[in-house]
């Protein structure tokens, strides 16, 4: 499928032991970008606007004895609440415009658009990544940038907050619509709540935190980058892609003093 | 027992002496109780009682400074237990709120007597009859003191909470014509007591639900229990104690009425006849603006979610007669709309769908990360 070329042959085959190579030093590592600045940033917002929603918003389902407590803070409590839940919404909605910009118009938004839409290897590529699971086949199946999981929850991203936000604010302009349809947004925004939600903790917060190479947290949400060995070893397919162009490897490959321009 | 020998004199000196004795010092103890029949000789020992036919204890204690302390503390005995002619009161009849206690209302100089609230209550949805007929299952029926709790003690100064240090400065002012302290500190009392209602939306709700939730009772009248308001977001508020967060009151009291005169929403005066909402939701005669945007169309939904009769009438199909004769299920039957079961349904099949949804998804997420975890740990043992 690909073009063997002097760069491959010079890259010695991968032989991963908990993904680290035991040939290469680390003094010679290559360090790939999965994510940019803009979309870590993008990501950080995301994260702390979801923590406050989540911590406001489940406020509203205690039941009274755990809030007897409270006592005459109550009121107070509920008024701050009630302001953090749609501030956080707000700055989560705008977050997700500007993303959508990010996509249409920035090329790094271009590609990233590019790469997340879904094809039909991806199902063969989930079916293939399940039998190796189930131990029906030796190895996983060679990944590009993103895969099955990726597309899936990205999904799943766009159209939970999708329905978060439409919800959310037609329960914010309540009065303006029927009773009936406030009825369905708040059915809605909290049964949605708790699929995100769980979602997040399931799926997500295993992908990065208890994955067993990633444990106890993978720093890539902070730095953007992986080394060269989970690349080899998570995403081959597109570190092939990149090891053969140059345009590919000035955006991909981190750049360093230790690190030879142009590889 | 020992008996004296005295001359007749001696025991009529005697006698007169007690008499003396013991009609000058208690009322001379207790200016406040205007006890003039001296109740009190008895009544005043925590051990006075009796234990009634059904073995029941009956305290007939009568703690005197509590009592002067009270809303009632200015009225005798009599004027609210009638038939206390013989002693032991064998005649006694059961205290009447409707009775004239020979107090004088000052605007109109009649007599006063709790009537005018009564005629209230019973005209209301919780009056024992309904055009002069008295009505079924009417014991199921909150009577005065099922909500006026401990009306005999309650102070008349406990509802200045909050702000003792206002009304203390209020009252420097009053008394400075007034000067009679006593008198002074009753109608401060007396007024500011109405200022406020003694129970805040949490104690409100828990004394409606008292009956309202009682399953049986209810489904002897045909009305649904109302869990569904506490699943409203009316009630999130009330369990965070915010300022006025609606409750049973705020909604099913004719604003300008008193709360004696629930009246049901097929009556025109209700805040929640169909014509009233927006009124109700928005603006309460200024005292409660809580949706002051509100619309028509938000306004007449339902606020507590749908309950039990919804439930009945989307179950059943309303071609047939009702031949179950249970009253919940025919007022189901009669009040529900087709519109009304429509919009039950839908909500039911998103609240399914949900369900299913979550259960699929987050299923398949916990038995993928688990194969994953597995699967990850078998190979990095292997390399080892």
């Amino acid at each position: 499928m690909f073009n063997a070329s002097e760069t491959e042959e010079k890259i010695a085959p991968a032989k991963t032991i908990n993904g680290r190579s035991e040939n290469e030093s680390d003094r010679e590592k290559r360090y790939f970008f999965r994510l940019n600045l803009s979309e870590r940033l993008q990501h950080l917002i995301f994260v702390g606007c979801f923590l406050v929603l989540v911590i406001t918003g489940f406020m509203t389902k205690l039941p009274k004895n755990m809030l007897d407590w409270l006592g005459e803070t109550g009121n107070t409590v509920f008024y701050y609440r009630s302001m953090l839940h749609r501030a956080a919404g707000v700055i989560m909605i705008l977050t997700s415009v500007y993303h959508i910009y990010y996509l249409i118009v920035k090329p790094a938004g271009r590609r990233l658009l590019l790469d997340m839409l879904p094809k039909v290897r991806d199902i063969t590529d989930m079916i293939s990544n399940i039998r190796y699971y189930l131990g029906l086949e030796e190895n996983p199946p060679e990944f590009d940038r993103f895969s099955y999981k990726h597309k899936l929850e990205y999904g799943a991203l766009f159209a939970g907050t999708t329905l978060m936000s439409v919800t959310g604010m037609l329960m914010w302009t309540e009065h303006h619509w029927s009773k009936f349809l406030i009825d369905i947004s708040t059915l809605i925004h909290g049964m949605e709540a708790i699929l995100a939600c769980l979602a997040i903790m399931i799926w997500h917060l295993y992908e990065v935190h208890l994955r067993p190479h990633k444990f106890p947290i993978d720093h890539m949400w902070i730095t953007g980058v992986i080394d060269e060995d989970e690349m080899k070893a998570e995403y081959s397919i597109h570190y092939k892609k990149i090891m053969n162009d140059p345009e590919l490897q000035k955006i991909y490959i981190k750049r360093s003093d230790k690190i030879e321009q142009g590889i | 027992m020992y008996h004296f020998r005295l001359k007749p004199v001696k025991i009529g000196v005697l006698t007169l002496l007690s008499v003396f004795l013991y009609s000058g010092t208690l009322p001379a103890k207790t200016p406040a109780v205007p006890d003039t029949e001296n109740c009190l000789l008895c009544h005043r020992y925590p051990q006075m009682g009796r234990f009634d036919e059904t073995g029941k204890k009956r305290v007939f204690y009568i703690n005197e400074k509590m009592f002067a302390n009270s809303v009632h503390g200015n009225l005798r005995c009599k004027s609210c237990h009638i038939g206390l002619d013989k002693i032991p009161h064998t005649d006694i009849k059961k205290v009447d709120c409707s009775t004239k206690c020979h107090i004088e209302e000052p605007s109109t100089n009649k007599e006063f007597s709790h009537i005018n609230m009564i005629e209230k209550y019973e005209a209301s949805v919780h009056g024992k009859t309904v055009n002069g007929k008295v009505k079924p299952n009417a014991d199921d029926l909150p009577t005065c003191k099922y909500c006026h709790t401990n009306r005999m003690y309650n102070p008349f100064r406990a509802v200045w909470g909050k702000s003792e240090a206002l009304s203390e400065e209020t009252l420097v002012r009053c008394m400075g014509c007034h000067t009679e302290e006593r008198w002074a500190k009753r109608f401060y009392s007396h007024f500011t007591h109405r200022m406020r209602r003694r129970r805040n939306p949490s104690e409100i709700i828990e004394l409606c639900t008292s009956c309202h939730e009682n399953r049986e009772k209810m489904a002897r009248h045909g009305l649904e229990t109302i869990e569904t308001y506490k699943d409203t977001f009316h009630f999130t508020q009330v369990k965070y104690g915010v300022e006025n967060a609606p409750d049973c009151i705020d909604c099913h009291v004719p604003v300008n009425y008193s709360t004696h005169y629930i009246r049901p929403k097929t009556d025109p005066t209700s805040p929640v006849y169909i014509a009233n909402r927006t009124m109700t939701c928005s603006n309460q005669g200024g005292l409660k603006v809580c949706h002051p945007g509100a619309t028509v169309k938000f306004a007449s939904g339902r606020v507590h979610a749908y309950g039990v009769k919804a439930k009945i009438a989307a179950a059943s199909n309303l071609k047939e007669p009702n031949q179950s004769g249970n009253l919940v299920v025919e007022r189901a039957q009669a009040e529900i709309e087709k519109k009304e079961i429509f919009r039950y349904k839908v909500l039911k099949a998103i609240r399914l769908f949900y369900q299913v949804l979550i259960a699929l998804v987050v299923g398949s997420m916990v038995v993928h990360q688990t194969l994953d975890y597995v699967r990850t740990r078998k190979r990095n043992q292997k390399h080892h």
